[in-house]
């Protein structure tokens, strides 16, 4: 049952420049994707290619000067892009809930764990203080946090980096989230901690069959830990599809690239930074975005890409999907 | 971190800063060569009466030398005599601190419950009509000069209104002032249930402490907005958004983590308004510390001078090691446990 | 469905220079309203100051002896003083001290700060310890008694003033350049540069000065405003200018005494003239802000 469904969205970072001439820098182009209870979506691709920005579309906390100017964001049949600010506000943190990248610094230095725990469940479910106490520490022992009682009085400083994203994870669990945004959950944490994270979120995300969407640049994290794979390169989805499939065959020239990049069958941690100037978001060409990169472009690669279907359920943005090894192969372009 | 390991640490770092405070003290006063003795002999003076002045002052020693007594000198307490007063200049200073004390604790904390707030509700909607109206008041007030604030003030609610009385220092000349108790006339008044020497102490108060109030209030306004947006923008705020919490929580979240900043920034702003509070003594005719500073330097009076510099710098010391205690005790950041 | 694209005017001929000149004035309005209101008001005592002898309708040292305290009228727009001397002119011609205190007190500080902040910046150790030391023991003084015991004891002259005030500012200079220093000291510019082995005094200069200006550059308006301010203090407490010169703060000292018995002119329009050239400066100074700041540019 497909919980969230984005179609054909656009978001733009619209500002006027020091000769007051409006400037548009088209972040998102036409990102489509849909996601079912219980699956794992991993998102990849380079800085800047719009993964951060795709969640921040999802919940609503963009800031000026991007805003989604087309398209639709539905969660479980409610359209999110025309919602009203509280309204969002309300399912934010209960039934979509966010896993952030700088745990330590995300958390309220001011309050003690336990209480924001509490907090949080308090703003959303209410009830006694007793029962959102108790379901805190019960979601610190889901987490794997050590002696919960007592951590639960500490101050956010006082954790060490994974025990900061655990704290994150038990957050983001407090009121039973049908979705859960993971975005990049593991950068910044030594490998085996960040190997125990990701367990632990696939075991939660089977227990409480949470759709689960993991934004990341590493794509031996996908490959470890998520059903379906979507990559992303200048605003675009250029291929997507189930994890294996993907891997095994990709049918899009950039995945091609970032899979021979990562050779040593997908280790954790050796994201290598794909070489190549980022696409002028500014002045993006007509046609694909991947064009100035692409050793197998062609004239044709100036309309519109079509979005092919190569196999069952895994397409890839390109006019030669599932054709590349017809063109002559060009060699990994610096 | 134990509380008493924590003062104590802090006391160690003020010595050596209070020795180079007095050690810039001397040299201040000794820059330009003016020379105290000329005013103490008088014109009529002859060149073995300007030695035997100069011998007794110490100023025929080294300058090494003489700044050794001096210290000697402040840390027993004595800081020489005042040529305008003839009286100890500690005597002096001790008289007339918690005038000008109550002044500034008025004039600046007025100043800063109304700074502090406006502040916050502009950094909330940034850019909006309250955030530019804020902004031009907030800088129209540091462009303002205090003494010319003050004067305006005089002539429109003294002259032209008649709502406030003369100013002419702290009680009317009428009223007898009240007995000592802690030599602020408003709370001795109060203290002594002598309620016309409370009611002029106050209404003598009321413009010279809404000068300093306004002219207080626009530093503190502007670094709280700057403060309250730096917070909005951080991750604990774009995190406490993604978590669906509430605006009036959120909004709590912002105020307790500016606390901190802010409350260091007006301890720091202190200092200056300090310079500005001798101003407004000025105008007003107040009998405080600023107003004896002032005159002393324009006359020229050394000792008077040293004593009043000294006074001041110690003040911002214990300020800032007040704001300094007081942070590491509500900061969960701080080394002290 | 959500919102769908707003569309924007294209340009489809390239612009004429006077339209590029209009887009750029427009587009920083835009950003920054204020940097262009106070540059404008600076401008506007700038031509007072230059033009003052074109301007002014009397002498603004002569005195009408006849005219003593005359109220605001058609002959003396701003009245006259206690010495029957033309306000209006006085305010004008003041102007002139306004800028000759601050632009060489400014540049003063700039040429003792910059350096001191790039030396200590970038050799760190004993000398920077020492000297930020100092600078912050001088911050428990208010920047006014510094200012006032300095010049009192020096000698009451405008460039003891100037000296002064250029002297006490510097520090601020310093720290600003100090802390871009020590940001840049371990990028891969400065790095390259060293191994190539350029003298530490090019370093300095050549590599370092360009990038670490800008924070000091931002700094210049502000200080500037504070010291037109201070000059004017110091002369309104007798110190450093001397009646009957018609300078904004001496004049303020003279019509301090009217104020009490009604020739409130005296005084007020001085003070008024201190507040707008004052205002303009810090306008700008704080408008210069939003000009480096890359969130302010989100359009309608």
């Amino acid at each position: 049952m497909t919980l969230l469904d984005v179609v054909n969205l656009h978001t733009h970072f619209i500002s006027r420049d020091i000769d007051n001439q409006v400037r548009t820098a088209k972040a998102l182009n036409g990102v489509s994707f849909s996601l079912a209870s219980g699956r794992i979506l991993g998102i990849v691709g380079e800085t800047g290619a719009g993964k951060s920005l795709t969640a921040q579309s999802i919940i609503g906390l963009l800031r000026p000067p991007a805003r989604i100017v087309g398209g639709s964001i539905t969660f479980e049949g409610r359209e999110l892009t025309t919602m009203p600010d509280a309204e969002l506000n309300k399912i934010r943190g209960e039934e979509i809930a966010m896993v952030v990248q700088n745990p330590r610094t995300s958390l309220d230095p001011l309050t003690r764990v336990g209480d924001q725990l509490v907090r949080l469940h308090q703003v959303h479910r209410g009830g006694p203080k007793e029962a959102s106490h108790k379901r805190a520490i019960e979601m610190m022992e889901a987490v794997g946090i050590p002696d919960p009682k007592s951590r639960a009085r500490s101050w956010p400083h006082e954790l060490s980096g994974g025990m900061a994203q655990r704290v994150l994870l038990a957050m983001a669990l407090m009121n039973a989230p049908k979705l859960l945004i993971a975005d990049e959950p593991t950068t910044g944490l030594d490998v085996t901690v960040q190997a125990q994270i990701l367990d632990l979120l696939r075991d939660l995300v089977a227990r409480f069959n949470m759709a689960t969407m993991i934004i990341t640049h590493d794509l031996g994290v996908v490959a470890h830990f998520c059903d379906e794979i979507a990559v992303m390169f200048g605003g675009c989805i250029v291929e997507s599809g189930p994890v294996r499939d993907v891997f095994a065959a990709p049918a899009h020239p950039y995945t091609r690239k970032l899979v021979a990049a990562t050779p040593e069958r997908f280790r954790m941690g050796s994201a290598k930074s794909l070489s190549g100037q980022p696409p002028d978001l500014y002045n993006l060409p007509d046609g694909c975005v991947l064009q100035s990169r692409c050793a197998h472009a062609t004239d044709l690669c100036k309309t519109p890409v079509p979005n092919i279907e190569v196999a069952a359920s895994h397409f890839s943005l390109c006019h030669y999907a599932g054709k590349l090894d017809a063109n002559p192969a060009g060699q990994v372009q610096a | 971190m134990t509380l008493q390991r924590f003062l104590l640490r802090r006391a160690l770092m003020v010595i050596p800063l209070m020795i180079g405070v007095v050690f810039i003290t001397f040299m201040l006063v000794r820059v330009g060569g003016l020379d105290p003795v000329g005013r103490l002999a008088g014109p009529t003076a002859t060149q073995a009466e300007f030695d035997s002045i100069r011998e007794n002052l110490g100023l025929d020693r080294p300058l090494w030398e003489q700044f050794g007594i001096y210290l000697g000198n402040v840390v027993r307490g004595d800081l020489g005599e005042s040529w305008l007063s003839n009286r100890p200049v500690l005597t002096d200073i001790k008289e007339r601190a918690i005038i000008s004390l109550e002044l500034l604790a008025l004039g600046v904390g007025i100043g800063t419950l109304i700074g502090v707030p406006v502040g916050l509700r502009a950094a909330f909607r940034p850019n909006g009509r309250f955030d530019q109206l804020t902004r031009i008041l907030s800088l129209l007030g540091f462009s303002i000069p205090t003494y010319w604030l003050g004067l305006v003030m005089i002539f429109v609610f003294f002259y032209l209104l008649g709502w406030a009385p003369p100013a002419i220092g702290r009680m009317s000349l009428l009223v007898s002032p009240p007995d000592t108790i802690t030599g602020s006339y408003l709370i001795d008044g109060l203290l002594t249930a002598n309620w016309q020497a409370a009611w002029s102490a106050a209404t003598q108060l009321v413009l010279p402490v809404i000068c300093l109030a306004i002219v207080s209030a626009a530093p503190i306004l502007k670094q709280t907005r700057a403060i309250a947006i730096e917070v909005l923008a951080s991750d604990t705020v774009r995190y406490a958004h993604a978590c669906g919490l509430p605006e009036h929580i959120v909004r709590r979240v912002v105020l307790r983590n500016s606390a901190v900043p802010v409350l260091t920034f007006v301890g720091t702003e202190v200092t200056g308004l300090v310079g500005t509070m001798s101003l407004i003594e000025y105008v007003f005719a107040w009998g405080g510390l600023g107003q004896y500073g002032l005159n002393a330097i324009i006359s020229g009076d050394f000792t008077a001078v040293q004593g009043y510099v000294l006074a001041l710098a110690l003040f911002s010391v214990l300020v800032f090691i007040a704001i300094d205690i007081v942070v590491h005790l509500i900061e969960p950041r701080s080394e002290l446990s | 469905m959500a919102k769908t694209t707003p569309t924007y005017p294209t340009q489809t001929q390239p612009f004429s220079a006077r339209q590029r000149v209009s887009n750029r004035l427009i587009g920083l309005f835009r950003i920054s309203p204020t940097a262009v209101i106070g540059l404008l008001i600076i401008l506007f005592f700038g031509v007072l100051a230059l033009f003052s002898p074109w301007i002014m309708p009397h002498d603004p040292v002569s005195s009408y002896t006849d005219r003593v305290l005359q109220a605001p009228s058609a002959e003396h727009w701003f009245g006259t003083d206690g010495n029957g001397m033309d306000v209006f002119s006085r305010v004008i011609y003041g102007a002139k001290y306004g800028f000759g205190i601050a632009i060489p007190a400014v540049l003063l500080s700039l040429i003792i700060g910059v350096p001191v902040g790039l030396i200590a910046g970038y050799r760190g150790g004993l000398l920077d310890e020492v000297l930020m030391r100092f600078f912050d023991g001088l911050r428990v003084f208010p920047s006014i008694i510094l200012a006032l015991a300095v010049v009192a004891a020096t000698g009451q002259s405008l460039l003891n003033v100037v000296l002064v005030l250029g002297v006490l500012d510097s520090p601020v200079f310093a720290r600003v350049v100090r802390a871009e220093v020590l940001a840049l000291r371990s990028s891969n510019f400065v790095e390259s540069a060293v191994a190539a082995g350029n003298p530490t005094w090019r370093i300095l200069f050549v590599h370092l000065l360009p990038n670490a200006i800008q924070g000091a550059m931002a700094q210049t308006a502000v200080r500037a405003a504070w010291a037109v301010r201070i000059s004017a203090t110091l002369a309104f407490l007798g110190v450093g200018v001397q009646a009957p010169t018609p300078e904004w703060g001496a004049m303020i000292r003279q019509g301090a005494e009217f104020m009490v018995s009604g020739q409130w002119w005296v005084a007020l329009y001085p003070g008024l003239a201190l507040i707008c050239m004052v205002f303009g400066l810090n306008l700008f100074g704080d408008g210069l802000q939003d000009l480096m700041d890359p969130r302010r540019r989100a359009a309608k």
